[in-house]
């Protein structure tokens, strides 16, 4: 090697190592650049794809388990619009094909998909809420199709039904169909995502629940949907979104006895000629509820029908939304409140004249007769109204209202189902005609009217829960549906509460026997062979628009309870507007032995001298 | 011997060049290595994550099966469903006073329906997932090799 040229290697060398310091101080600079973080930062955006995950709704059960609200997987089907790239569809053969398997309307299908290409969208559905038997026969017609000869088409070309897609998503179903549908609502799936404008942008919008336990416990069973970024490379597989489904829940309601309630009721509407009716049955002593019958139903698989069928929202459940006149059921009250302040004992005498006269008014019996001397039970057994309001004026009207309102009248019961009504107790004194339409304020006469159930208005669901406490020992429990919920792989259940206790519980005890002994020297049509029940009927008469009150028109009400030593079941009948007979004791009384025969077989009561034996045995 | 080694790389100093190659070609052998290694596992991993997110996915589409056949079975044993099916079958709805009780010692009558744990049973859930197959390499090193970590669980008071 020549020594001399030595120094041309150097800044051979030097020169290159230039290069890579200018070199690496570039790339230091370009990855330092603003610029190359606003790259990293969009680049982000192809990490991943953005995608609403919605859970899966939750399940209801009944309180045996029995599925009263599921899912079902149906399939979307769809078809790429044709353009420059993609070839045309010959979409009137594909519609009609798909036609001849779902049955649905294959110019429907070419509207669909003209619309999308208008749009200039990629994509156009073609149909919806296809189940996957369909899908199968479309698989199958699909292989059948690409079993023939291929043939060539004149001018440009075209896909047929090989070119469809289809994409599974879930629905509600009810199972049950129309049982029970008014304390379960519904789910609108039809509006489900739909597109809403939000300033000016799209946004997909789920549908709540409506009515009932769909709607008040929406928020836990839909769950709550995640943003989620979904990852486009594998190595990130733990980031695949796992969104928890939303909560289910346990009614406490038992389908058996709820379809059993409504056989019975809609007996009852046929042959008393009622407009329509409502039966409760409660457990008095948790306030759960067992059975919750009413008229007319909904197929909440249909549940677009509720036009048709509610042309007023408030009566899709009437057990908890309308309020009416209970008439003489509510004597259950006024004389519970008077025995607990010891206004009046059962074996007190009230000598009934057939006239009471009060505040200016004069009451009469149902039938306008006199009955003489009269105990407190018999007053209960034949419903006099004379004695009853002539019970409320010696109880005074503070004393009887605080006992009306520790029983609940004049405030909603709280109970855990969409659209609860609440009518005021009208109050001595009190004038609420900011808050009420056409309000009349209170006067003397209505502390005697009020005794018997006229001039106030309740819920079936306010006078379950106030009458159970004369059926539990003087404990008013809250009424409930909802048993346990499940969420996040956890049972919790709910706790009974106690809401109050208006009466004693020994008063409770001697109201229930002379309940039970008015029923029983009546020989009424509510007792039920084997069991001893207490109970009372109610007539009400129905106000018209007009003042005053209907000569034939009333609404008949049952009241009971059994077994009278250890009440397990509490029952409530309305009926409105019966034509067979207007009496509560005629159309409603015989509604509550039906439904209580029901009741102790399906919930295993054995008659009372198999159960007292049993309970004997040491 | 010492001397002669060295004399023998005074009269070739290639020698030394040659050694210096065969050590770079060694520290390059174990870099390959490495890569390579590293490169099958990661492929192996990936391919693995990509077989695992379609069983996710798989598993969602069976879940959705799933509750669609529970519902439909639902529906088959509905109340009026099952109702219509005794009625054809020839049995009838039995009345009050019609059913014979007896004493069954020890018999519980059917509850609520338990679809799930109670939330307060004290049992805590095991990962489905080992950590050995989530961690990284790193992760691994220092939590197998590094005594100075602390492992979960073994944390004294």
């Amino acid at each position: 090697m020549n020594l001399t040229h030595v120094y041309r290697y150097y800044v051979l060398g030097a020169l290159l190592g230039l290069a890579s310091i200018a070199i690496i101080f570039k790339m230091v600079n370009i990855q330092n650049s603003p610029y190359a973080q606003q790259l990293l930062t969009k680049s982000h955006q192809y990490d991943a794809s953005i995608e609403m995950v919605y859970p899966e709704r939750g399940n209801i059960y009944d309180r045996r388990g029995n599925l009263l609200a599921g899912n079902t997987q149906v399939y979307e089907v769809g078809i790429e619009v044709g353009d420059a790239n993609t070839p045309e569809p010959d979409i009137g053969p594909i519609a009609a094909q798909l036609s001849a398997i779902t049955g649905t309307d294959s110019g429907k299908m070419i509207t669909n998909y003209l619309e999308s290409k208008n749009h200039k969208l990629q994509y156009a559905v073609l149909v919806d809420f296809i189940t996957g038997d369909q899908i199968k026969a479309l698989q199958t017609a699909i292989d059948a199709e690409a079993k023939k000869p291929a043939t060539k088409s004149h001018g440009a070309a075209t896909v047929g039904i090989e070119a469809l897609h289809w994409q599974s998503h879930l629905i509600r179903t009810y199972p049950e169909s129309d049982v029970g549908f008014n304390y379960i609502g519904y789910y609108p799936f039809l509006s489900n995502n739909q597109l809403v404008k939000i300033d000016g942008q799209d946004v997909e919008v789920p549908a709540v629940g409506t009515y009932g336990i769909e709607e008040k416990y929406n928020d836990l069973l839909a769950g709550t949907p995640k943003l989620e970024a979904i990852p486009n490379n594998p190595l990130l597989v733990n980031d695949v979104p796992e969104v928890p489904p939303g909560a289910s829940l346990i009614l406490t309601v038992d389908i058996r006895l709820q379809s059993a309630m409504e056989k019975i009721l809609d007996k009852a509407l046929k042959d008393s000629g009622a407009i329509s009716g409502s039966i409760v049955v409660e457990d008095p002593k948790t306030g759960e509820i067992l059975a919750m019958a009413n008229t007319p139903r909904l197929n909440l698989n249909q549940y677009w029908d509720i036009g048709n069928k509610f042309p007023n929202p408030i009566y899709f459940n009437r057990s908890v939304s309308v309020t009416y006149e209970p008439g003489s059921v509510f004597k259950v009250f006024t004389m519970a409140a008077a025995l607990d302040a010891g206004a009046v004992k059962p074996g007190t005498i009230f000598n009934d004249t057939g006239i009471f006269e009060w505040g200016g008014g004069f009451i009469h019996n149902w039938d306008g007769g006199a009955w003489g001397k009269q105990t407190m039970t018999g007053c209960l057994e034949h419903s006099l109204n004379v004695c009853l309001a002539w019970v409320a004026t010696q109880l005074g009207a503070t004393r009887f209202y605080n006992y009306i309102q520790a029983f609940g009248i004049g405030h909603p019961t709280g109970i855990d189902l969409g659209s609860e009504a609440n009518y005021p107790l009208r109050l001595p004194g009190e004038d609420l005609s900011d808050r009420v339409q056409n309000f009349v304020k209170w006067s003397d006469i209505d502390l005697a009217t009020n005794a018997f159930g006229q001039g106030l208005a309740v819920t079936p669901i306010q006078m379950v829960m106030g009458v159970s406490a004369v059926a539990n020992d003087g404990k008013m429990m809250a009424p409930h549906i909802l048993k346990a919920m499940v969420n996040n792989g956890r049972q919790y259940p709910t706790v009974p509460q106690v809401v109050g206790m208006p009466i004693s519980a020994e008063t409770a005890h001697t109201e229930t026997e002379m309940l039970a002994i008015s029923l029983e020297k009546e020989s009424s049509i509510a007792e039920v062979e084997g069991y001893r029940v207490a109970g009372k009927t109610g007539t009400a008469e129905i106000a018209t628009p007009y003042g005053g009150y209907s000569d034939s028109l009333t609404n008949a009400s049952f009241v009971g309870w059994g077994p009278v030593d250890d009440p397990q079941f509490l029952v409530y009948v309305w009926l409105e507007k019966p034509t067979a007979s207007k009496w509560g004791s005629v159309v409603a009384a015989p509604v509550f032995a039906e439904a209580v025969k029901s009741i102790v077989v399906l919930m295993d009561i054995p008659p009372d001298s198999v159960r007292l034996q049993l309970k004997a045995k040491p | 011997m010492s001397y002669r080694i060295a004399q023998a790389y005074r009269q070739a100093p290639w020698r030394i060049q040659v050694q210096w190659i065969g050590l770079f070609a060694l520290g390059l052998l174990l870099v390959a290595l490495v890569a390579g290694f590293y490169l099958n596992i990661t492929t192996r991993a990936a391919i693995a994550g990509h077989d695992l997110q379609n069983m996710l996915y798989q598993v969602q589409n069976e879940e959705s099966d799933i509750a669609g056949l529970n519902t439909q079975l639902a529906s088959i044993t509905s109340a009026s469903t099952m109702e219509k099916r005794a009625h054809d079958l020839g049995f009838i709805p039995i009345e009050a006073g019609q059913p014979k009780y007896l004493e069954v010692p020890g018999y519980v009558p059917l509850g609520m329906p338990n679809l799930a744990p109670p939330p307060d049973n004290g049992v805590v859930e095991a990962p489905l997932i080992l950590p050995d197959y989530t961690q990284s390499l790193w992760d691994w090193l220092f939590r197998s090799f590094l005594p100075t970590q602390v492992k979960p669980g073994t944390m004294q008071p």
